[in-house]
């Protein structure tokens, strides 16, 4: 996001072009090696929680349809909730609603809400609080989210706890939409935001934007057990990288998210603290060429690009090594239907020679670049640029403004650079990229064998073939399509030792935003 | 003299008048409009109407500036468009905090750097001279953030003096408040003090060189009285602009600093609404900058024609 210059660079920065960043890391155990909870012993109440988080500002507000970076939705569940959420390895499991089923075809639902969960005013939350809340985002709405909703054709009240959604066309990943960070559920007719009254853990105390949101936990049980174990919440916002760092090791705060991947290593010799890395579940970081444009109408000249970026050497230059390879799509190694046997791209100047050659194009390329883009972006085209020289191709870097980088450049610019954020599912990961005709398919990858895949794979249940089927997906941009994505990022978050539940999660930072909830003192 | 410093605040208030145009006409030529950066590139063409019209996005720009400047003058700033809060209830507790760091730097920095001037002038070319020069020089030379991180490294990290976090709450009491704030002061007091110091040095010197001088010195005074009485007040005048604009800087230029040591001031704001292209936000805290630009400025010009008593003494 555009942000001024001063600490733009201060970690990859989420923004509103992320409808809903989120990993589906379903059943996937390896790469993240986390405790497990009980591990570290029994949840203990009391103590106030200081975070000091990136990706905020002054411009903030409470109304679920503008949340669109880290620190809305962390405060946003400190006194809300979602039907679904997301666990630790990226499942979809309960939260307000108790249990869900899809008859064959996945486009009838039925959702079973907990019974007698309370809003702060004392309302018992019904289905009614839920067709409203997911409402805000259907129809004439500005949020975010609605593009996520378009397949949703009705919403039926069965009981006041049972609620049946029709969908227009078949969607088996539907509980992992529901898990978005923008369908909190509000109380039937919500309109002020600003007194939030939601079945959260926590009240507002203190409502500053910008420079620090404070949540008193609610008296009695909270209806998660184990969970809301701060007396008080104080989460504050601290844009600039050096200084969140500074007050973590300072003992100012408890938590920092985002941490600058150049200073974590000295960060880890520190005794009293504690770094959590989730590998590969950050922002895909690439470059991307339109293919309907010349020179990159030729698929040899891309080809020759893919295979003439040095991507371990940009990962451990411009990342300091806490990134993962990328295989010139945007699947994830902490997804699902990542495909592990596809054989990862190896730099190889001798082939990028070939099919430079092959491709008959001579003259310049220009790449357009910008911290705007994400942290590095600039670093990186430098070191592509003289990895591809090698190859005997010629990169002209052309650096651009941060400002308004969103708008002026990427989509118009036929080669720049681009990050994807993290996707719950295969499905949102792939369609919104890829698909012809989506207005962000910032490639112009057109094919409609891949388009095909990729509709079919949405409604297929048995699981062997949805696999192969997205395997094939990622074969088929990984040869053909206009994006170099040379390196999926890591998460990192530091937080005092004393802090519990400050744990990897596939897929947002700060435990999945929830940090607050989730957490206690030892 | 009364024509004179009414001529002044005329002339002063004409620019704050023509300034205004100008933020308002630059909001209006930012590429891409709140509406787009709302609703994002996704967004239809019914829906970015829908959304201007509900933001009165769609009446003619000098009655939407007419319509502004009516409000802005009755103190009513209008609403952000982002998240609907009031902007005067959202810029003025910023904005004390701004005008209380920019004070508090302002009094650590004058009395050291036009008390450090004069020392230098009155030892012009000895070692406390040379040493104040570089000293000074090389604080005004390294960017700003750096010497906040030196800072930090020193106070923080080594003595463990002060929190590196700045960031005042509403309610906080007014000694936290100065504990807490100090090294932002600090560091703002080395970013201007070069200047105030090389220019109270240099208007010293060149009023020594006048024959009046010569002849307090003839009548026997030491140098330093001759400095403090005789010389001082003739070179006030330069003196008193460059204060005036540094301490001007220290209320609009300070948003890397704020960064650092995470002080809500109205630099960050106003850096967050230009991102997010919230224009009413935007041209209230550039109606701001400009106030404080001009009103010192003005003030100084008065100040000037007080001073100077060629003017003061009517002929």
């Amino acid at each position: 996001m555009a942000m001024n210059d001063t600490h733009s660079d201060s970690g990859l920065v989420l923004d509103r072009r992320q409808i809903i960043t989120g990993a589906a890391a379903l059943g996937l155990s390896a790469t993240f090696g986390a405790l497990p909870a009980m591990a570290q012993g029994t949840p203990k109440k009391g103590g106030t929680l200081r975070m000091g988080m990136e990706g905020g500002s002054a411009s903030d507000s409470l109304d679920p349809r503008t949340y669109a970076d880290s620190i809305p939705i962390a405060y946003s569940l400190m006194f809300w909730n979602t039907l679904v959420e997301i666990g630790t390895k990226g499942d979809a499991t309960p939260e307000l609603a108790e249990s869900w089923e899809s008859k064959p075809g996945a486009t009838d639902w039925i959702f079973n809400l907990r019974k007698g969960i309370k809003f702060t005013s004392g309302k018992t939350l019904d289905v009614d609080d839920v067709i409203y809340s997911i409402g805000l985002h259907r129809g004439d709405t500005k949020s975010p989210a609605k593009g996520l909703l378009e397949p949703i054709k009705e919403m039926k009240k069965l009981s006041p706890t049972q609620l049946q959604i029709i969908l227009s066309a078949g969607n088996a990943d539907l509980p992992y939409i529901l898990s978005d960070y923008h369908m909190i559920i509000v109380p039937n007719g919500t309109k002020d935001f600003s007194k939030p009254d939601g079945t959260g853990a926590f009240t507002l105390e203190e409502w500053n934007p910008g420079v620090r949101i404070v949540g008193k936990r609610k008296p009695g049980n909270y209806w998660k057990p184990g969970r809301g174990n701060f007396d008080t919440v104080e989460l504050r916002y601290i844009g600039d990288a050096a200084a969140r760092t500074q007050a973590l090791v300072t003992g100012q705060v408890d938590a920092v998210n985002r941490l600058d991947p150049k200073t974590v290593k000295l960060l880890m010799k520190n005794k009293n603290i504690h770094v959590s890395r989730s590998k590969g579940t950050g922002n895909r970081l690439a470059f991307v060429a339109l293919t309907d444009v010349d020179p990159f109408k030729s698929r040899d000249l891309v080809l020759a690009m893919k295979y003439g970026i040095d991507r371990q050497k940009i990962i451990d230059n411009v990342y300091s090594g806490y990134a993962t390879l990328g295989n010139d799509h945007t699947i994830g190694p902490a997804l699902k239907y990542y495909d592990a046997k596809q054989k990862q791209r190896p730099y190889d100047p001798d082939k990028a020679k070939f099919y430079l050659k092959k491709s008959g194009y001579t003259g310049p390329i220009e790449l357009q670049v910008s911290e705007g883009a994400y942290s590095g972006a600039t670093d990186s085209g430098v070191l592509f640029q003289e990895s591809f020289k090698k190859a005997g191709g010629n990169i002209e870097l052309k650096r651009v403004s941060a400002d308004g980088y969103w708008d002026n450049v990427w989509l118009k610019a036929p080669f720049c650079a681009v990050y994807w954020g993290n996707r719950p599912t295969a499905d949102l990961q792939l369609s919104q990229t890829f698909l012809k005709g989506q207005a962000w398919n910032d490639t112009h990858y057109d094919n409609p064998k891949f388009d095909k895949l990729v509709i079919d794979a949405r409604v297929e249940l048995d699981e062997t073939k949805r696999k192969a089927m997205y395997a094939e997906c990622q074969h088929l941009l990984s040869d053909e399509a206009g994006m170099i994505c040379y390196a999926i990022g890591d998460q990192m978050d530091g937080g005092s030792t004393k802090l519990r539940g400050l744990e990897p999660h596939a897929r947002y930072d700060m435990n999945d935003e929830r940090l607050a909830e989730k957490g206690w003192f030892a | 003299m009364l024509k004179l410093v009414v001529n002044r605040l005329g002339l002063g208030l004409l620019t704050l008048l023509a300034v205004s145009v100008l933020i308002f006409i630059c909001t209006q030529i930012l590429p891409g409009d709140v509406a787009s950066a709302v609703l994002g590139n996704q967004a239809t063409p019914e829906a970015l109407a829908a959304f201007r019209k509900e933001l009165g996005l769609d009446v003619p720009a000098y009655l939407r500036y007419l319509h502004w400047l009516w409000g802005a003058v009755q103190g009513d700033l209008g609403v952000s468009m982002t998240n609907k809060r009031v902007i005067i209830d959202e810029l003025l507790p910023r904005l004390h905090n701004t005008f209380f760091l920019a004070g508090y730097a302002t009094l650590l920095a004058i009395p050291l750097s036009v008390g450090l001037g004069i020392l230098a002038a009155i030892n012009e070319g000895k070692l406390i001279d040379r040493a104040a020069n570089v000293v000074t020089l090389i604080t005004i030379s390294i960017p700003e953030f750096f010497i906040g991180y030196l800072l930090i490294i020193l106070f923080v990290v080594n003595l463990d003096w002060f929190p590196s976090l700045a960031t005042v709450f509403p309610g906080i009491s007014f000694s936290e408040r100065v504990y807490i704030t100090t090294l932002p002061a600090i560091a703002l007091t080395l970013l201007v003090a070069a200047h105030m110091l090389r220019m109270t040095r240099s208007s010293v010197l060149a009023v020594m060189s006048s024959p009046y001088i010569e002849m307090a010195f003839l009548k026997g005074a030491t140098r330093s009285r001759v400095i403090v009485r005789h010389a001082l007040p003739n070179a006030a005048a330069p003196i008193i602009t460059v204060v005036a604009l540094n301490i001007a800087y220290l209320v609009v230029g300070v948003v890397v600093l704020e960064a650092v040591f995470v002080y809500p001031g109205i630099g960050q704001l106003m850096v967050d609404a230009v991102s997010k292209r919230d224009v009413p936000v935007i041209q209230a805290c550039g109606l701001v900058f400009a106030g404080v630009f001009v009103f010192l400025n003005t003030l100084a010009d008065v100040l000037v024609i007080l001073v100077n008593p060629r003017l003061r003494h009517q002929r």
